[in-house]
């Protein structure tokens, strides 16, 4: 096979995107959104970490940065989740 | 008189509001005058920084000595000074008015109170931190910090339309983050370089990379401003959040994502604003100006109406593109610049003041709103003062912002635009007016409206009167408009 | 590649995909979850094969546990998804132009990706790392070439935790345990070995892979264990000492990088007799106020009031 080294990686990480955007735009459910919104996210940590691959060296600035994009994804979900909560919570 | 380094004065700025956030979230108290001192402190420091780059100009300091590409920079350039400056004024009238708006009782009845200050500081910090920052990916990272406190102010009353709206909002601004950051990606990509400098020397716009990586910065941050259509989200988050939030919110959050548009199309970016670009932006502010304003003719509700205008406002600040089409830009990054600032005072002080209203009407409804009698009459004064900086009339600082534009319009011939603005500030008069005669001229009967605190007509006339003075400040208009650092 | 490592990616990567699409789109919202959780599990295996062993320790915690365990607690306090299967089929039907658009925009979007150069910053990082104080490139970066980014990184995961707790009493609460009669005794005996690892992970950040964000997240998912588990909060800890705790790393954080000031008068400047020291401090204070926030992000309201609610 002659594919460049990182193309599947750079598929997959595309991929994700269009699912994650589709489904923030055409799901109803917040929750729903809000996966989605993480799917895209991970598509496009991917993106930056493959490209931090293709150098000679292993390029860590995209690791630090998607380290840092976990934990401010995590962070905002928590909010969101509270709000979730909040807004359609089953009635006791 | 011996000013502080500049370099101390950002450091000041970034790390006193995030500090005192912090500090007051640990003692869980609301201590009035530490917030209010540390408020104090941080516009003192805005004022000087200003003065500072007014005598020295634009600066640049690497954060922790590391140059850029491998550290991060800030850059003190003067539309982001001016920022600095309407950040600072806003930041301080809200906490004021916040410090007289809210419940200050230990207790649930004092929750707002007593969330809201560390909020506000926080909000404060994340805009001071991005109107410096000088690098993509610590930029985004500035942005949601902004975006979280922006979303817990706006669901400050816990009321079900407050957290409907808090969530939309989240939403739109989360999807706005993931699209920048793909943009992010697509730059780092092609160039292996975050800090906008090096990107503005590098940028070539044949690139695919730099194309795709433009497009989706932009989207992201058209998302962020609510530019029309992407601004479904703003008039429900800003209607219906508590006063100062609404004001905070309106005058600077929307302004932050926009002012980031400017940086990056007058920066890095401007390789590719071709004629096609600025048209189509063009087009997209002309669109905002109308739908945003004639549907804040149509509104009933006194805050949904002033949300609308930010709607309509906005459209206006898109002009900024395709003037900038011309050889010359200065003028129009300078004018756009002063169209923010006059936007953030003008706009905060109208919220402001719309909030003092309302807690006197008992009623949000505009035909049931106190005339002009008793204390109210200060916060009319501040209405009519804020309507007239954003219509423009002279010798407000909106009037210099639109002179400046209207200028260039009239030089290049760009007729279109000329009557999209004059449009535009029509649609403005309109529903200004039309609330001001509703309420002055057929005011709802209130035999004894209560009397307003001073801490809630203050800040409102004092940001309403500067929005005013500001135009007569002449601006050098050659220094002003240098985005990046000279030489 | 050897064939195999390509096959192996290949078959990775399509059920992450097949995974994200069904955590998005699958009927019942469980199913949706806990593909989701599995989604994040895989990620963690790209992660290793992208030769990025500190993503894959964060995304193992976080993505797929954290996250999971919030998702879960989350659903159980929903309503059911009310959708008729009318209303479901009409959805499908829109769905497609969005699915062409979609796809068309992978496709660019991997046509663009394909044609970058990516000449990136290793080169650049590594000739600065004898000054870096530190061994491992990617702590280097977090914690100082771009230390800024990441101090704004805390006061988001702050930021996250005093939104929650703004939104009022009780939340998600932690009343959301496992039926799983067996988890106590399990997680008596996972606690002492994730705190151990936690400490490991800090240590070795220095050197190797590890670091102040896995050794955050390991903590926060040994407490959020125990709290699943049955564990309260002590009556002593909440209020003013759990406050403190979360605003900890911020504030350390923040007097370190203005502290160093002093010496060279540069903003988060380490002067180098001390960076080492100084480094580890701040990847120490970093670590537990990620793990202690991450945690409170999972209690999702002031523990003050669940414990009153509870007792």
């Amino acid at each position: 096979m002659s594919l460049p080294p990182g193309t599947l990686f750079l598929l997959a990480s595309a991929l994700l995107f269009a699912i994650g955007a589709h489904g923030l735009v055409t799901c109803r459910h917040l929750l729903r959104k809000v996966l989605a919104l993480n799917v895209a996210m991970t598509g496009v940590f991917l993106l930056l970490v493959t490209l931090g691959r293709s150098g000679t060296t292993v390029d860590p600035v995209p690791h630090a940065m998607v380290l840092t994009g976990i934990v401010v994804a995590l962070s905002t979900t928590a909010v969101a989740l509270g709000l979730i909560v909040r807004l359609e919570r089953r009635r006791p | 008189m011996v000013l502080p380094p500049t370099a101390m004065l950002v450091v000041t700025l970034l790390t006193l509001p995030l500090a005192t956030a912090t500090l007051l979230f640990a003692s869980g108290r609301q201590p009035r005058t530490l917030t209010l001192a540390a408020a104090l402190l941080s516009t003192c420091a805005a004022l000087a920084l200003g003065l500072n780059v007014h005598l020295e100009g634009v600066s640049v300091h690497a954060i922790g000595g590391w140059e850029a590409p491998l550290g991060i920079h800030w850059q003190v350039t003067v539309p982001g000074a001016v920022m600095l400056l309407a950040t600072a004024m806003v930041g301080l009238a809200g906490a004021v008015y916040g410090a007289g708006y809210f419940v200050h009782r230990p207790g649930p009845e004092g929750r707002m109170a007593r969330v809201f200050m560390p909020l506000w500081l926080f909000a404060w910090g994340g805009l001071n931190a991005l109107f410096v920052a000088a690098d993509l990916f610590n930029l985004y990272v500035a942005l949601e910090v902004l975006t979280l406190a922006s979303v817990a102010l706006v669901a400050l009353s816990a009321r079900r339309t407050a957290l409907q709206a808090a969530m939309r909002y989240l939403l739109a601004a989360l999807f706005g983050s993931v699209i920048y950051l793909l943009g992010v990606a697509l730059l780092y990509g092609q160039y292996g370089i975050l800090d906008l400098d090096g990107l503005t020397s590098k940028l070539d716009p044949k690139h695919p990379g730099s194309r795709a990586g433009a497009v989706a910065l932009t989207i992201g941050l058209l998302t962020k401003a609510a530019i029309f259509p992407l601004h479904f989200w703003l008039p429900g988050a800003h209607g219906r959040a508590e006063p100062p939030v609404s004001a905070l919110l309106s005058g600077l959050v929307v302004a932050a994502a926009f002012y980031l548009l400017l940086r990056l199309w007058f920066g890095p970016l401007a390789g590719l604003l071709t004629f096609g670009v600025g048209t189509l932006f063009g087009a997209i502010g002309a669109g905002a100006l109308l739908w945003g304003g004639v549907l804040a003719l149509m509104q009933r509700r006194l805050k949904m109406m002033v949300a609308y205008s930010t709607v309509s406002q906005f459209g206006f600040a898109m002009l900024v593109f395709p003037l900038a089409l011309a050889a010359d830009r200065e003028p129009v990054v300078t004018g756009g610049t002063l169209l923010l600032a006059n936007h953030a005072l003008a706009k905060a002080a109208l919220f402001l003041a719309a909030g003092s209203l309302v807690r006197a009407s008992g009623s949000d409804r505009i035909d049931r709103l106190v005339g002009f009698t008793g204390s109210s009459r200060w916060a009319w004064i501040a209405v009519i003062l804020a309507a007239a900086a954003l219509i423009g009339v002279p010798p407000t600082l909106g009037f210099s912002a639109k002179w400046l534009l209207l200028q260039v319009a009239v030089a290049e011939g760009a007729w279109w635009w000329l009557g999209a603005m004059l449009g535009g500030t029509l649609l403005t008069f309109a529903y200004l007016g039309r609330l001001l005669e509703r309420a002055l001229l057929a005011p709802a009967p209130a035999p004894h409206p209560p009397k307003l605190k001073i801490a809630l007509l203050l800040p409102a006339l004092l940001l309403a009167l500067l929005a005013c003075v500001m135009g007569l400040w002449a601006f050098d208009v050659e220094t002003f408009a240098r985005l990046e650092p000279g030489p | 590649m050897h064939p195999a490592e390509a096959l192996f990616d290949a078959l990775l990567l399509l059920s992450m995909v097949v995974l994200a699409w069904q955590g998005v789109h699958a009927r019942n919202m469980f199913r949706a979850v806990v593909s989701f959780m599995m989604f994040g599990l895989l990620t963690a295996v790209a992660w290793v094969r992208l030769e990025a062993p500190d993503i894959a320790l964060a995304e193992a915690a976080l993505g797929a546990g954290l996250t999971g365990a919030l998702l879960l607690a989350t659903l159980g306090r929903l309503k059911p998804e009310r959708r008729g299967a009318r209303l479901q089929r009409a959805a499908k039907l829109s769905m497609l132009p969005w699915l062409a658009l979609g796809l068309a925009g992978t496709m660019t979007l991997l046509a663009v990706t394909l044609a970058l150069p990516a000449p990136g910053l290793g080169e650049r990082v590594l000739s600065a790392m004898p000054e870096a104080g530190v061994d491992s490139p990617v702590t280097a970066v977090l914690l100082n070439f771009r230390a800024w980014d990441t101090l704004l990184e805390i006061a988001v995961m702050l930021l996250a935790v005093i939104a929650i707790w703004s939104l009022g009493q009780d939340v998600l609460a932690s009343t959301s345990r496992l039926p799983a009669p067996s988890l106590p005794a399990l997680v008596r005996l996972l606690f002492p070995l994730l705190v151990l690892s936690t400490f490991y992970l800090l240590w070795r950040g220095g050197h190797g892979p590890g670091g102040a964000f896995p050794a955050g997240a390991l903590l926060a998912a040994g407490l959020v264990l125990a709290l699943l588990a049955g564990a309260r909060v002590p009556e002593r800890m909440t209020g003013a000492p759990l406050r403190c705790a979360l605003a900890a790393g911020l504030l350390a954080f923040i007097i370190i990088a203005v502290g160093v000031m002093a010496e060279g008068g540069v903003f988060f400047a380490y002067p180098p007799r001390h960076a080492p020291m100084l480094i580890a401090i701040v990847e120490i204070a970093a670590g537990l106020s990620i793990g202690v926030m991450l945690t409170a992000l999972f209690l999702g309201g002031e523990p003050t009031d669940t414990q009153g609610g509870s007792t």
